[in-house]
């Protein structure tokens, strides 16, 4: 019963964070544990509490700053005086750029708000299909907690007790394989579909687009610069990084007026909010579905059918695939990792590190796909593209994500030889 | 009527939910300048996340005004018109229930009634409910966490305003957070 | 009846195994008319939730750091005095005494839980980033502690900068310098390998850190008088075996850490000067338990 009328809620469009606080709610009184509605307030608020949730509603005003302030706009100047002139230029300075915020930010859902509104419409005026250039936008997101740093890596290195530092290291080999494979996904999309080619700069052009663009690479520099040298955490760097730019965009480029920073701020608490308030729903759900011990019992019914490691791990990828579908990243690390790494560990053998890139990377991709993909509805909002629209281009990205997780469950390797 | 009351109100949420926003990135930005100068706040990572707490739930509370949730659209907008508006207004009647649902767990969780009975006396009504509510510390604050909690009284009661308003027709207005 | 335990510690962790173990036997004490399902990891939360949910009676039961219990019940600061045991061993000896054990008699009504007995997790210790010569070299560090009272008044009394920082973030933050010394435990220092970004590990063995078995109020209130007994018992064993697990692992987890051959410094009370004078002045206001507990501490120091 359950499953349907979640299933219901969600087609006729009720906001996705009542779905779940609702199916939880009806989750609840079905197993009579009423005495969980006396905790229901608090464990929504508790949701919250997380010191790393902090960078999200930060990360989107960085993005918001950036955009306003000109300087987005000026960065992806800059990056086409370098391969403008190519087929396809664009979408490959998009997964270029991508990679390169992947190494300043940690969470896929704050990069993807940076990126989808400063990306999106660059890529829409130069004759991109705009699904295509959300879709491009929110697979280059998915680097993020790959690549290093990585706010999901921390946590998993945290409940499994590994070192940090090592999970990190892990994770650069498939987050090079993933950046490989969408630059391999652009490239057929554009053998079939065929991109816009756009224009070499003028020399005169080049060398004022590359000047005006020197005061941006301070964001950049300071994030870096910032947690190399201890004065910031990478959440921190994130409050650093918004006040960059906004004195750039504002002493600098004369684009940004403080009197406009309010309205900015709106956007930022409504866009922040509704995002964040996911998360504290699902961590209603989570908590419902863990307190009736219903991962236990699932995690029961895998060891009975195999002993392979590597037929192990396909079934806990399709396993993490449905999970992935219905409850978002960093959530579901926690709710997982306690329940399968032991079994991973112990009944089979399997490297926590391999595991952990697995199982993390799974659940990232879980974060692009409906019904409650965040990163989806993220890259929608800030880009002004339907989910659905976005979703008809993303699924090469995806597919090729799946090949690579199939890579790394057979391959140890590939996530151990760099520790 | 009821229609004015939600659009006044969401705007003063959304006014304070900026200001939150605001203030978050003050408080990080706190952090960072205190830390290093080695006399950091103990009590600012707490003071942030709570404000980002505040701001979430008076945002979502606000975005059932202007219609800005998330939500899976896919089927709705292939319906014909009719069953649209129905559809519609059975989403609003859900989030009523959610609304009401929400009140319901904050008076169970709170007992006012209980607590007046008690005369406010709040170790007698913990000893008699063992209900612990009105003991929960912050961390590092140094208030109780029931004023913190009164969030989802506001969000809660927000809710119920908005969803109301929505089921009686007054159309939600997006123009405010474009 | 289905009772369900929570912690916060992963699975395989000396805790969540004497949890498991205390489930296992109440299965078989009571005929299998009672089981425990065990929750590692934070899944139901962290500690503040968790004692939230045991005030509600959402959960049954949690083994839990006496930290968050003595945020509601100040009496339990006084476990945190710096320098109540001298070493591992003592700390164990003072928490079987009967003036910790009488202490939890007031939980019911302060806390709306039971708490069944004491169990424990590692001393306290110093990592740092620079040279630490004396205790001088401390003041002004930016150290990162739990944020949590007692350990906030301790640095304090040292005139170090304490700074309260979420443990995902902490190796990071020692490696990158946001901080420049952690209060840590030997067994995490090792495990998760904090001394790579340390120069110099100060075995301070300055504070321990115990941990107690709760049952919520609620449900306590609703089981039988030998079912009481029986949960009491059997729950106060297991946790106390943590004790026995910490006292065997503490000293290989130590060796460890001085074989990687990072500057290693053993130091004592007289190290950190007047500080604890200073925090006992302080914790003597709050808690009525400091003086009892400093006698205990005297009497079974051997
Ligand atoms: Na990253
Ligand atoms: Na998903």
């Amino acid at each position: 019963m359950t499953p349907f009328v979640f299933a219901f809620k969600l087609l006729i469009s009720v906001p996705v964070a009542l779905v779940l606080s609702l199916t939880a709610i009806w989750y609840i009184w079905e197993s009579g544990n009423t005495v969980l509605y006396d905790s229901f307030g608090q464990k929504m608020f508790s949701g919250l509490e997380t010191y790393g949730l902090l960078a999200i509603p930060l990360f989107m005003l960085t993005g918001e700053m950036m955009n306003e302030g000109g300087m987005t706009r000026r960065l992806i100047n800059a990056a086409r005086v370098f391969v403008g002139g190519f087929r396809g230029g664009l979408a490959y300075i998009n997964l270029l750029a991508n990679m390169f915020m992947a190494a300043i930010i940690g969470s896929a859902t704050a990069q993807i708000a940076v990126m989808a509104r400063a990306m999106t419409p660059e890529m829409e005026k130069e004759g991109y299909d705009k699904g295509f250039a959300a879709a491009t936008t929110a697979a280059g997101g998915l680097l993020a907690p790959v690549i290093p740093p990585s706010m999901m890596f921390v946590i998993f290195g945290v409940l499994a007790q590994i070192p940090i530092g090592d999970m990190f290291l892990a994770g650069i080999l498939p987050g090079l394989l993933m950046a490989i494979s969408f630059a391999c996904v652009i490239a057929i999309i554009g053998f079939f579909q065929g991109f816009p080619k756009g224009d070499w700069f003028t020399r005169k052009e080049s060398l004022a687009a590359l000047l005006a663009c020197l005061p941006a690479a301070l964001i950049p520099l300071a994030i870096i610069g910032g947690i190399l040298f201890g004065i910031a955490t990478p959440t921190e760097s994130a409050a650093i990084a918004s006040l960059i730019a906004f004195l750039v965009g504002w002493l600098i480029y004369g684009e940004l007026k403080p009197s406009a920073l309010f309205a900015l701020f709106k956007r930022t608490a409504v866009n922040a909010s509704m995002i964040v308030f996911m998360i504290a729903a699902a961590s209603v759900f989570g908590w419902v579905i863990i307190y009736e011990a219903l991962p236990q019992k699932l995690a029961a019914l895998i060891t009975s059918i195999t002993s392979d490691p590597f037929v192990f791990l396909l079934i806990v990828n399709c396993v993490l695939l449905a999970v992935g579908m219905l409850i978002d990243g960093i959530a579901a690390v926690i709710l997982i990792t306690p329940i399968l790494l032991p079994i991973a560990m112990n009944d089979y053998n399997i490297d926590p590190y391999q595991f952990g890139v697995v199982m993390c990377l799974n659940l990232v991709l879980g974060l692009l796909t409906p019904p409650v993909g965040v990163g989806l509805y993220v890259a929608s909002t800030m880009s002004g593209v339907s989910p659905w629209q976005i979703f008809r281009s993303l699924w090469p990205f995806l597919l090729a994500v799946a090949v690579i997780l199939v890579l790394l469950s057979r391959f140890p390797l590939l996530s151990t030889a760099l520790i | 009527m009821l229609g004015k009351a939600s659009a006044i109100w969401a705007r003063v949420e959304l006014t304070c939910a900026a200001l939150l926003a605001a203030s978050i990135t003050l408080l990080i930005l706190l952090n960072v300048v205190t830390r290093s100068m080695g006399a950091a706040l103990y009590w600012v990572d707490e003071l942030a996340i709570y404000a980002m707490a505040w701001m979430t739930f008076l945002g979502a509370s606000a975005a059932l005004h202007y219609g800005k949730s998330v939500s899976v659209t896919v089927l709705t907008d292939i319906l014909p018109e009719p069953a649209k508006s129905l559809v519609a207004k059975l989403v609003h009647l859900i989030v009523l229930c959610f609304a009401l649902f929400m009140i319901w767990f904050c008076w169970r969780w709170y007992a006012p009634l209980d607590l007046a009975r008690h005369g406010f006396d709040v170790k007698a009504f913990q000893g008699a409910s063992f209900n612990f509510i009105y003991a929960e510390p912050t961390t590092t604050l140094g208030i109780k966490k029931a004023w913190v909690w009164s969030i989802m009284w506001l969000f809660a009661l927000g809710a119920t305003l908005h969803s109301l308003s929505n089921l009686f027709g007054y159309e939600p207005d997006t123009g405010e957070v474009e | 009846e289905d009772f369900r335990l929570g912690l916060i510690t992963p699975p395989n962790h000396v805790w969540t195994r004497a949890a498991e173990a205390f489930g296992t036997e109440l299965a078989e004490t009571s005929g299998s008319a009672h089981s425990v399902t065990v929750f590692p990891a934070q899944q139901l939360g962290n500690e503040a939730e968790m004692l939230q949910q045991l005030q509600t009676g959402a959960l049954d039961m949690a083994f839990m750091t006496v930290a968050e219990v003595s945020n509601r019940a100040n009496d339990f600061g006084a476990f945190y005095a710096p320098y109540l045991a001298k070493d591992i061993a003592h700390a164990g000896r003072i928490l079987r005494s009967e003036t910790a054990t009488d202490l939890l008699a007031q939980l019911p009504a302060e806390v709306g839980v039971v708490g069944t007995g004491y169990g424990m997790a590692g001393l306290r210790q110093i990592v740092s980033r620079g040279d630490i010569q004396s205790a001088e070299d401390l003041a002004g560090l930016k150290l990162r502690i739990t944020p949590f009272d007692p350990i906030l008044d301790f640095y304090n009394a040292i005139g170090a900068a304490p700074t309260p920082m979420p443990l995902p973030s902490v190796y990071d933050a020692l490696a990158n310098g946001q901080v420049d010394a952690i209060d840590m435990d030997a067994e995490l220092i090792w495990v998760l390998k904090y001394y790579e970004h340390a120069d110099t590990i100060v075995q301070s063995d300055h504070m321990m850190f115990p941990m107690v078995g709760l049952v919520s109020g609620r449900v306590w209130a609703g089981l039988s008088e030998e079912d009481r007994a029986m949960i009491g018992e059997l729950m106060a064993k297991h946790v106390d075996t943590t004790i026995d697990s910490y006292i065997e692992m503490e000293q290989p987890w130590l060796d460890q850490i001085e074989a990687t051959g990072k500057t290693y410094v053993k130091v004592d009370e007289d190290y950190f000067a007047d500080a604890v004078t200073k925090w006992d002045a302080i914790w003597s206001e709050k808690s009525s338990a400091l003086d009892a507990l400093r006698q205990v501490g005297a009497d079974t120091a051997e």
